[in-house]
């Protein structure tokens, strides 16, 4: 059936509705042509909007809108406490650290894959670097993209705290006030966005099956925290049956417990946060309080983190693809 | 051909006239790490129109057209595509030229609109201009209510039109091909063929077909280049091909050595080449000969059918093809 269309040649060309079309014949494009800057734009675009499952199925937005949802939730609700007790409880810049690092992980985990590993699964890419872009325009492109998706994941909560609280302030001033409170937040909502992005992404390039990189993220994330978390605590056991520290309740924890913090990401994210003077403390078990005189490892840390997958995702571009 | 005015239209294609090369290349060599020649000082010039690229599996076609498309780097020589620098202007090269690659590269899970209007974007044009050329180069490839739904749901047939359609989207001067014909069936093959030769006649579009296969480009192409370990065997027009290589295979059930002595004796010179006899096809006269030596015989007839040379023996050393059927009587 589809042969006899393309027999049909120019003339009138039969459609399969039993009417006719009138076939034109093919014409040239003489209008406007995108610079590559603008192309790469246009793919960032792309791939911000399939990062939230826009544009596709129904199923590729289940998790996306799901994950959003939760991560408002505590704004919600705290936006609806404040109407009665008068005071924000939630902090704007550790926001609520158990379920946002959860949930982060969760959209990580099944977003990231979505922008890279199809893109290599389906080997879609020699049709990409066969266009006015160059190499590294395509990951360039993934990773602002994922980055702004994590952006609007960790601010828009943020933001939905902050208009419910204003909402309730009385004055400039207080709303001067939570203002100031919000900015830090805002800026530790950035940080966490860049890093885990990169991460999440330089993961995914690794494999075209979506499955592993998702599980590969996910497994990443969740063990180095755990790992973290339990050798900080044992460490800090350690410490206190030897006594060799005193440890209050935010007391300095030993300098093995610093160490052992900089194995996970989200630990070495509050390890910066503090450091940059953040000024929320996380307690319980498996935290680090403060990090201390260390607070420039942590730094480093979170710099090598980085390096790291931006090195990872620059190298796997250059080669994939082209065979 | 139809010269288009776009703005970035290089203007080498109309102002050198029709002879003018689309793709040319110096002394180009690329060595893979191994060491593997896959381009071994190749200097060829392509002309507008229809070229086929040929050369058996590993020839060195497909590196070729990645060394042109600026996507590897040639270890030596050089090339050109439209009058630019394959090296220093890669980015307007890729602007200018389409390219459909020999493997599958469709994501099953969108539709063919989507597919080939986002690609229409990333090859640079605005949102708008490219939903509406999806649409029409999905129509010109033959594909009409299939474009809405998913490509894994699509033959092979039609997603071969598809990855064409991508390559046609962003209007390019230059198409380049790699195997378009792959793992397709006789008639998706002749309708392939079909496309392909509309796209460079209708359309004014030049198309280079890489391929390994002779007996299919030489249907629609007016020029063949034949690479063979990285290096050009031969690059002519079509017909100074086809003049010297046609040859006339005929079968009968029983009577083989009669029938060669008879057409001997009408001046044909036949070889045996298993249970066939060739002849070269001078032209028309040849068929009647033929018919009337079997006719007189009373022979049983099986098969008579015009062929060509493979491409091994066609290009076999810097002679002429090998035109008498002697040459073809070594084969097999």
């Amino acid at each position: 059936m589809s042969a006899d269309h393309t027999m049909a040649g120019h003339g009138l060309a039969p459609r399969s509705g039993g009417g006719v079309i009138h076939d034109i014949g093919y014409r040239s494009y003489e209008g406007e042509r995108l610079s590559r800057g603008r192309i790469v734009l246009a793919l960032c675009w792309h791939s911000l909007r399939s990062a939230f499952g826009i544009g596709r199925g129904v199923k590729a937005k289940i998790v996306p809108v799901l994950t959003f949802a939760i991560m408002c939730l505590p704004a919600v609700v705290d936006a609806v406490v404040v109407n009665r007790t008068g005071t924000r409880q939630v902090s704007y810049d550790t926001y609520t650290p158990a379920i946002r690092i959860l949930v982060m992980i969760v959209f990580l985990a099944a977003q990231a894959p979505e922008l890279v590993s199809r893109d290599l699964r389906s080997h879609v890419l020699p049709l990409y670097f066969a266009r006015p872009i160059s190499r590294l325009d395509y990951p360039l492109a993934k990773l602002t993209a994922f980055i702004l998706a994590c952006l609007a994941m960790i601010e828009i909560p943020l933001l939905i705290l902050y208009l419910g609280t204003i909402a309730q302030a009385h004055g400039g001033s207080a709303i001067w006030s939570e203002t100031k409170a919000l900015i830090p937040g805002l800026l530790v909502g950035l940080m966490w966005s860049v890093l885990l992005a990169s991460i999440a992404l330089a993961i995914a390039s690794l494999t075209g099956r979506r499955a592993y990189a998702t599980g590969g993220i996910a497994i990443f994330f969740l063990l180095t925290l755990t790992l973290g978390r339990i050798l900080i605590r044992v460490s800090i056991q350690s410490a206190a049956i030897h006594g060799a520290v005193g440890l209050g309740p935010v007391g300095h924890p030993p300098p093995a417990a610093q160490f052992y913090a900089l194995i996970s990401p989200f630990t070495v994210l509050d390890g910066v946060r503090q450091w940059l003077g953040g000024a929320t403390k996380l307690s319980g078990p498996g935290t680090i309080g403060s990090p201390g005189s260390y607070g420039p490892l942590f730094g480093v840390m979170l710099l090598v983190f980085l390096g790291a997958s931006l090195a990872i995702l620059a190298a796997r571009y250059r080669k994939v693809g082209i065979s | 051909m139809t010269v288009h005015s776009s703005p970035l239209n290089p203007g080498t294609l109309s102002a050198g006239g029709p002879a003018a090369a689309v793709i040319e290349t110096t002394a180009l060599t690329k060595r893979y790490p191994g060491p593997v020649t896959a381009l071994d000082g190749l200097t060829v010039a392509v002309e507008p129109g229809i070229t086929g690229l040929v050369g058996s599996n590993g020839a060195g076609k497909s590196t070729l057209i990645k060394v042109l498309l600026g996507l590897l780097p040639p270890t030596s020589g050089q090339a050109k595509v439209l009058g630019r620098d394959c090296a220093s202007e890669a980015s307007q090269i890729r602007t200018l030229t389409g390219y459909m690659p020999e493997h599958d590269c469709l994501p099953p899970d969108v539709s063919a609109t989507e597919f080939v209007t986002h690609l229409g974007r990333m090859s640079g044009l605005p949102a708008t201009a490219a939903k509406e050329r999806a649409a029409e180069t999905l129509r010109h490839v033959g594909l009409y209510e299939e474009r809405y739904r998913q490509i894994g749901t699509y033959s092979t047939g039609m997603k071969q039109r598809v990855k064409l359609a991508q390559a046609l989207v962003g209007d390019p001067r230059l198409l380049l091909l790699d195997e378009p014909t792959n793992g397709l069936d006789p008639a998706g093959r002749a309708t392939m063929l079909e496309l392909i030769a509309r796209i460079g006649g209708e359309f004014g579009i030049a198309v280079v077909v890489a391929s390994h296969l002779l007996g299919e480009v030489e249907q629609i192409c007016d020029h063949l280049v034949a690479i063979d370990g990285g290096r050009l065997l031969r690059a002519a027009s079509m017909s100074s091909f086809t003049q010297a290589s046609q040859v006339l295979a005929i079968e009968v059930e029983e009577g083989t050595d009669r029938l060669a002595a008879e057409l001997a004796r009408r001046g044909l010179q036949p070889v045996a080449q298993q249970r066939e006899l060739l002849v070269r096809l001078a032209g028309e006269d040849t068929f009647d000969t033929v018919r009337d030596a079997i006719a007189d015989l009373g022979l049983p007839l099986n098969r008579m059918e015009q062929r060509r040379h493979r491409v091994e023996e066609l290009f076999r050393g810097d002679q002429a093809p090998a035109a008498d059927p002697e040459g073809a009587a070594h084969v097999s």
